[in-house]
């Protein structure tokens, strides 16, 4: 009996230390300072706009877009499919699942890229992968490939795949100054064959 | 800080090393605490010895409360701890069959190397049978594998499913634990056993 008792003497007290201690709920930085700086300065987290626009065209399901703005700002414009994390809201309990996986792609947006970075160093900060940040954001993809300008009639072939490639894509996402004198609901239908055919041909765009 | 390898403080090598260490000292207190003696063991399910439930869950309740110390002092990330994938039904007929085999052959694996390690003829049988349960089952595992991958549940915690801290899991499990061991003493007086 003598050991039992020794055992509980011991054992009690500590247990009651850690049930009345808070849950530890401190994340720790996963990446040091140099290895984020390494990162950043690669750029390795930005994903071209081009590839964006194929990937949702293409309706990919393993891109997730994810809008750091306010949720006011993401109610009054939002990407196709995007979902709203608020950079405030980054690090709370309720978005861990979605921003620490390794099934899909998340690609944060910001009108700038100023947010969307500072969300992708955060969580890349907290050692998740697969997350990434719109090149250019909002205003970029507003004025590139929503609405693209034709290039000079002298500009390379690549210039008129990339612009023919932005054009259709600007259509088929419904975006941009040529949908809005033909209305929404032919575009649709009318310009899916089309980009199909021409996505191939992104990537080198693109890249 | 830790877990040391996950984290690249020591190599997977050194890891290795530790572990051969550790599981050296491991079989030695198996064997000082009597597991070698199948008898012995068999006696929790008779009642007339507890040891092994003494041993397992003082051992389980001592980690428990070291790694939630160290996580609290921020030496270990929980998180990064590997936690054995549950898959239910392939865990409750391995519970079953490891339970029956435990009581037919008077060892659980661990201890009947330490049986054999010092020479007792039923201890190596029962590692032969282990060998031959682990190669039939090695051999013929497309004909179990759908049942083996049934219901996966993740790396669910006890604690996380009824909704409480760690730490008072912790301490609850403690109790239950210090319980168990008065029943436990108990039980070996009432059925006492002369000789084993």
């Amino acid at each position: 009996m003598k050991p039992l008792k020794l055992l509980a003497l011991f054992i009690i007290p500590l247990g009651i230390i850690l049930a009345a201690v808070p849950a530890d709920k401190t994340r720790r930085f996963k990446l040091s300072a140099d290895e984020l700086l390494q990162e950043a300065g690669a750029g390795v987290q930005f994903i071209s706009p081009d590839v964006i626009a194929d990937m949702l065209v293409q309706k990919d399901p393993s891109l997730q877009l994810v809008d750091v703005r306010t949720p006011e700002e993401f109610e009054a414009y939002s990407m196709p499919g995007a979902i709203n994390i608020p950079l405030s809201n980054l690090l709370s309990d309720e978005y861990t699942d979605i921003l620490n996986q390794d099934a899909r792609m998340n690609v944060f947006y910001s009108n700038g890229s100023v947010y969307a970075n500072e969300a992708w160093m955060l969580t890349r900060q907290l050692g998740y992968e697969n997350n990434f940040v719109l090149e250019g954001g909002l205003n970029y993809w507003f004025g590139n490939i929503l609405s693209a300008q034709a290039p000079a009639q002298t500009s390379p072939n690549e210039e008129f795949a990339k612009y023919d490639f932005r054009k259709s894509a600007a259509t088929a996402l419904g975006g941009g100054g040529v949908v809005t004198t033909e209305g929404s609901a032919p575009t649709v239908k009318a310009v899916k064959p089309a980009v199909t055919a021409k996505a191939k041909k992104k990537p080198a765009g693109g890249c | 800080m830790g877990p040391l390898a996950p984290n690249g403080i020591i190599s997977e090598n050194t890891n290795f090393l530790l572990a051969f260490f550790i599981g050296i000292a491991f079989g030695f207190v198996l064997e000082s605490s009597g597991f070698s003696s199948s008898r012995k063991l068999a006696g929790i399910f008779y009642g007339y010895d507890a040891v092994v439930l003494k041993v397992f869950f003082t051992g389980a309740i001592t980690c428990m409360v070291g790694l939630l110390f160290m996580s609290l002092f921020g030496w270990i990330d929980l998180d990064l701890v590997y936690v054995n994938p549950t898959y239910l039904t392939s865990a409750i007929i391995g519970g079953v069959i490891m339970g029956a085999g435990f009581i037919m052959g008077g060892f659980c694996p661990g201890t009947s190397f330490t049986g054999a390690a010092i020479g007792k003829i039923d201890a190596m049988v029962f590692v032969g049978g282990l060998f031959i349960g682990v190669y039939g089952f090695a051999f013929t595992y497309p004909w179990w594998e759908k049942m083996y991958m049934a219901k996966y549940l993740g790396e669910p915690k006890v604690s996380e499913s009824l909704g409480m801290k760690d730490g008072l899991f912790g301490l609850l499990l403690i109790i239950a634990a210090l319980l168990m061991f008065v029943v436990a003493e108990w039980a070996e007086k009432k059925f006492p056993r002369e000789e084993y």
